[in-house]
């Protein structure tokens, strides 16, 4: 299929996402100028009218359902320009789950506090509403770990928002309950959410250890310098915790607490 | 005693047990097992063959088995190199770097200039700056020490931040037992350097990696 992966320069990435007739070379260019993080003027223009695609999902080649709008928003996300926020914020309500995922990471990047309360009231059913299961997929119904991530990020602590957060500690699945206790760690300081990841480092399922120690470092959580060691995993992971644990408090030059991490990183490579 | 029973030390026993390890995890057991015998020698061509069973868990065992038994391990190791099996391959850079014989300098420098993992070129160039050199006549260090810092100083500008972090790693290494005038550690410092300048490399944890290196080089 044409636009998987070749190189391309920014202006032929403009072109492809400007271009309609050939969605997968949109979808490639979108992707592009996020990774990229573009500062070309004509990037998030043209970024936010792919966001206003709708596609059918084509499993026979491989594309997802809204496939452009999709990565239309990851790229805003990281290209971080506020002139994005409107429109994410009504992406927020779409009836793709897959693109509100996707514009609530993107507005987490942003640190929009204008989404804070429309991610609220699409959680504030709590675990047995909007993080029941779909009956027509694996998912559930809200978004829920990609939403509390980006509460957790944008970072408001007030209580009506900490009590919607508090209903997903308790929900069957343990990412979940993760993306919670990292969002609560961040806006509270409570090391008692961290105790709660600490505990889902000895998970029995790798992949959920594997999140654990993503939220642990994504915090820069010092204390969980011995489980994140100790902890069963590949020691790629646990070297991205680790370096999310020294960059977070670190400044231009190492101290001993900064060192005592960098000798545990040491011992994986 | 029984032939195989759990509590045996008789490598012979272990190895049988290794042998009839049906799950994934028995072997991982099994191996682990193999390792604390009272002929580990005899375990080599074991452990070496585990590398290629995609069982991580075993894999990880193995290698640090392989790494304590040193240089003995390394004419096995070579001898079974798989270009065909990536992941034993891997497994066994990572074990020719953490045992540091020079007869892996070869197979050190080709994985951190070449191979498609980020975690076999990290675990290369960490071994590039790990040689055990101090028993070699002087002139013949002096040229490994050169391949070495060459090696690293391709590998200072790879594409993945952990790799270039166990770049910094290997040069602190390399130049450490040397004498502060050395040629070789005013290389090693002044890649060093390079990787301390946020002009130059982008990642903070390589950047302070750096640091934590120059500052260990000066205190010489």
């Amino acid at each position: 299929m044409a636009g998987d992966g070749e190189p391309i320069s920014e202006a032929e990435a403009l072109e492809q996402l400007r271009q309609k007739d050939d969605q997968s070379r949109q979808y490639y260019a979108a992707w592009w100028l996020g990774r990229m993080r573009s500062r070309h003027p004509e990037a998030v223009p043209l970024l936010l009218e792919a966001l206003s695609q709708r596609q059918p999902r084509d499993a026979g080649a491989g594309v997802e359902h809204n496939a452009v709008a999709r990565n239309a928003a990851r790229a805003l996300g990281k290209i971080a320009d506020e002139r994005a926020v409107p429109e994410l914020l009504a992406v927020l309500d779409d009836a793709d789950d897959g693109l509100r995922e996707a514009a609530a990471r993107a507005l987490g990047e942003l640190g929009a506090t204008a989404a804070v309360p429309i991610l609220t009231r699409r959680l504030a059913s709590g675990p047995d509403v909007a993080g029941a299961n779909r009956s027509d997929s694996p998912r559930l119904q809200e978004p829920c770990e990609a939403m509390l991530e980006a509460l957790g990020t944008i970072g408001v602590a007030e209580p009506d928002v900490l009590t919607v957060i508090k209903l997903f500690t308790s929900h069957g699945r343990p990412l979940v309950r993760s993306a919670a206790c990292r969002a609560l760690l961040q806006l509270t300081g409570e090391t008692a959410w961290a105790d709660e990841l600490l505990l889902l480092l000895q998970h029995p399922q790798l992949q959920v250890r594997r999140a654990a120690l993503m939220d642990l470092g994504a915090l820069g959580w010092r204390p969980a310098l011995d489980p994140i060691r100790r902890t069963f995993a590949e020691n790629s992971l646990k070297l991205i915790a680790l370096r999310g644990l020294v960059e977070h408090g670190a400044g231009s030059e190492a101290d001993s607490d900064d060192e005592a991490v960098l000798m545990a990183m040491d011992a994986l490579l | 005693m029984t032939a195989g029973s759990g509590d045996s030390q008789r490598a012979a026993d272990r190895i049988r047990a290794f042998e009839q390890a049906g799950s994934a995890e028995e072997l991982v057991v099994a191996t682990r097992r193999l390792i604390a015998c009272d002929d580990p020698l005899a375990t080599v061509p074991h452990l070496v063959r585990v590398l290629g069973f995609n069982n991580p868990g075993a894999a990880v065992a193995a290698v640090d088995g392989l790494i304590a038994l040193g240089p003995a391990a390394v004419g096995p190791l070579l001898a079974n190199l798989d270009a065909h099996n990536y992941g034993a391959r891997a497994w066994a850079v990572r074990a020719l770097a953490g045992i540091g014989d020079t007869r892996g300098l070869d197979v050190l420098e080709d994985a951190l200039a070449t191979d498609v993992g980020p975690s076999v070129r990290r675990a290369a160039a960490r071994g590039l700056g790990a040689l055990r050199l101090e028993t070699l006549p002087e002139e013949e260090r002096e040229l490994l020490r050169e391949r070495c810092l060459g090696a690293l100083e391709s590998g200072r500008t790879d594409g993945e931040w952990v790799v270039r972090y166990a770049v910094a790693v290997g040069f602190e290494g390399l130049a450490l037992p040397l004498l502060p005038a050395h040629p070789h550690s005013d290389r090693a410092e002044a890649n060093l350097a390079h990787l301390l300048d946020p002009e130059r490399e982008a990642t903070l944890v390589v950047r302070l990696r750096a640091g934590v290196a120059l500052k260990r080089l000066n205190a010489r």
